[in-house]
């Protein structure tokens, strides 16, 4: 607790090492946490259009429900899709009632012998859609196939290029928040370095003398993972509102506050850990004691 | 007790600092170690404080051989060791209580010990009342009279002071040295005082060691220092 005192003690006596270092930490760990929340974002939209039939099969009007029945089962025995659900014209005419509703003029003439029958298919992943696209379109009794495959296709491009801008970004920055967090606590023990004698020679062990530059380290972190999470909430209070226009009917707000708090623990500890070896490194190439 | 044994130290750079030294520091001694700079003195400290090793022989503290302590046993033995520096070494930015109270931090003494300790430690050098001014509202005297406090805070066994009254006038001078032998009479603790100040040593009449060249001319039990 005393060591803990001195440490901020020193932190106040020297704000302007201690804020660059703290800043460039958070700085990291904002873009972190936006890379976190793109990927969980993109993850989000995956899970949702999974959730939902990707592969609408039309039939020819000669087909009969028995048929139908029959293609439907064999696709369920694939294994690829998780639900296969038989629409026939009557249930179609009532969809397009009730989407059509306000529009009298489109009710009017249309029947259920005008529309076709079809089975809806949601698949478990959405990387199967090309496949049971294929397979759909191999049943000579189907007459024409809906599919978001492109859709889906860039979505799931989009997260492995997030992904992977994810890491190139926060290894590059947390690097440098690493050589900063070494040079700001090499440039501590210098400025200690007669405090470092002193102890030195009335008896203190190393790990009595590294301590409060261990702590220093990973107070870094904490500030400036602390800083960034905040950030990161003040961000998505202030564009929830856009967020949610731009992903229309999937809905990610209210976000559970529990997500900040499990961010913000993952983010410290990792920041704490980065602050840590930093001053471990610093330590063992400034440290010169006998 | 400190025992040297044949005791040789060679620096890296060719240059002998000791040579062959035999000595024996009886308990409770208080004992001036004098000769010109270079002679040696700040040498046969440090290899007391194993801040540096023998080149050949070896020194006992207590029948314990201090070159064999093994690294991670080295805080242990400098508790047992006061040290009282020329330029004294104090923390600018500690006062007098904060510098005092270092060695018992590192001892890990709780605050309320602390306090009742260094309290004490200061009242026996006369600087209770000076006791929350910082280093620079200090006279000479003062500030050594702080790190002498510092360095028996702890209790040591064991006072090495090197040249504490260098760059203190006359007077000043001879006051640290009266504290000194003040804490060797009640704490009967071993002293060891490096110095070239003739006038301090031929006033305070102890055991005086003469270096010359690293080796050990003299050792006189109520010695004098005499210079060329």
């Amino acid at each position: 607790m005393r060591q803990i005192k001195s440490t901020l003690k020193l932190l106040r006596r020297s704000p302007y090492q201690a804020l660059a270092a703290a800043l460039a930490m958070s700085l990291t760990f904002f873009i972190a946490s936006i890379f976190v929340i793109l990927i969980i974002g993109g993850q989000l939209v995956l899970n949702y259009i999974e959730q939902r039939p990707q592969v609408i099969a039309f039939f020819k009007d000669d087909v009969s429900e028995a048929k139908i029945n029959e293609i439907a089962s064999s696709i369920k025995s694939t294994g690829l899709a998780r639900e296969v659900k038989y629409v026939s014209k009557e249930e179609a005419l009532a969809i397009y009632r009730e989407r059509n509703k306000d529009d009298p003029l489109l009710l009017e003439s249309v029947s259920a012998d005008f529309l076709p029958a079809s089975i809806d298919i949601s698949v478990k992943k959405a990387a199967d859609i090309d496949q049971i696209t294929k397979i759909v379109k191999g049943h000579t009794e189907v007459e024409r196939v809906i599919t978001p495959e492109n859709l889906v296709e860039q979505l799931v491009k989009w997260t492995k290029t997030i992904r992977l801008g994810a890491v190139i970004f926060v290894s590059t920055l947390a690097s440098v928040s690493f050589l900063i967090i070494i040079m700001v606590i090499g440039m501590r023990i210098a400025i200690r370095r007669d405090e470092v004698s002193i102890m030195n020679l009335v008896g203190a062990t190393r790990w009595y003398i590294s301590r409060p530059f261990f702590i220093e380290g990973a107070l870094y972190g904490i500030i400036g993972a602390s800083i960034a999470v905040i950030l990161v909430y003040a961000a998505l209070l202030f564009y929830s509102p856009n967020i949610q226009e731009f992903l229309g009917p999937i809905q990610v707000f209210p976000i559970n506050p529990l997500f900040f708090v499990y961010l913000w623990a993952g983010e410290a500890l990792i920041a704490a850990l980065v602050g840590i070896i930093g001053a471990a490194i610093a330590l063992f190439r400034y440290l010169k004691i006998r | 007790m400190i025992q040297f044994e044949q005791v040789t130290k060679k620096y890296p750079n060719g240059q002998i600092a000791l040579e062959d030294v035999d000595l024996t520091i009886e308990d409770g001694e208080f004992l001036f170690v004098v000769g010109p700079s270079g002679a040696g003195k700040s040498t046969l400290l440090k290899l007391i404080t194993r801040e540096t090793s023998p080149t050949s022989g070896q020194i006992l503290f207590n029948s314990q051989s201090i070159s064999r302590i093994p690294g991670g046993k080295i805080p242990q033995l400098r508790r047992k060791i006061g040290t009282v520096f020329q330029d004294f070494k104090l923390l600018l930015n500690r006062t007098v209580f904060e510098n005092v109270a270092v060695p018992l931090e590192v001892l890990g003494k709780k605050d309320s010990e602390i306090e009742k300790e260094v309290s004490a430690v200061l009242e026996k050098v006369d600087l209770l009342e000076k006791a929350s001014s910082f280093p620079a509202q200090l006279s000479g005297g003062e500030v050594q009279r702080t790190a002498i406090a510092r360095a028996i805070v702890a209790k040591p066994e064991v006072l090495l002071a090197d040249e504490p009254t260098g760059d203190l006038d006359p007077k000043t001078a001879r006051e640290v040295v009266h504290v000194l032998e003040k804490i060797n009479d009640e704490d009967k603790n071993i002293i060891v005082m490096a110095t070239h100040n003739v006038q301090i040593v031929n006033h305070f009449k102890k055991r005086v060691i003469v270096l010359e060249k690293g080796k050990i001319i003299k050792d006189e039990k109520e010695g004098k220092y005499e210079t060329d």
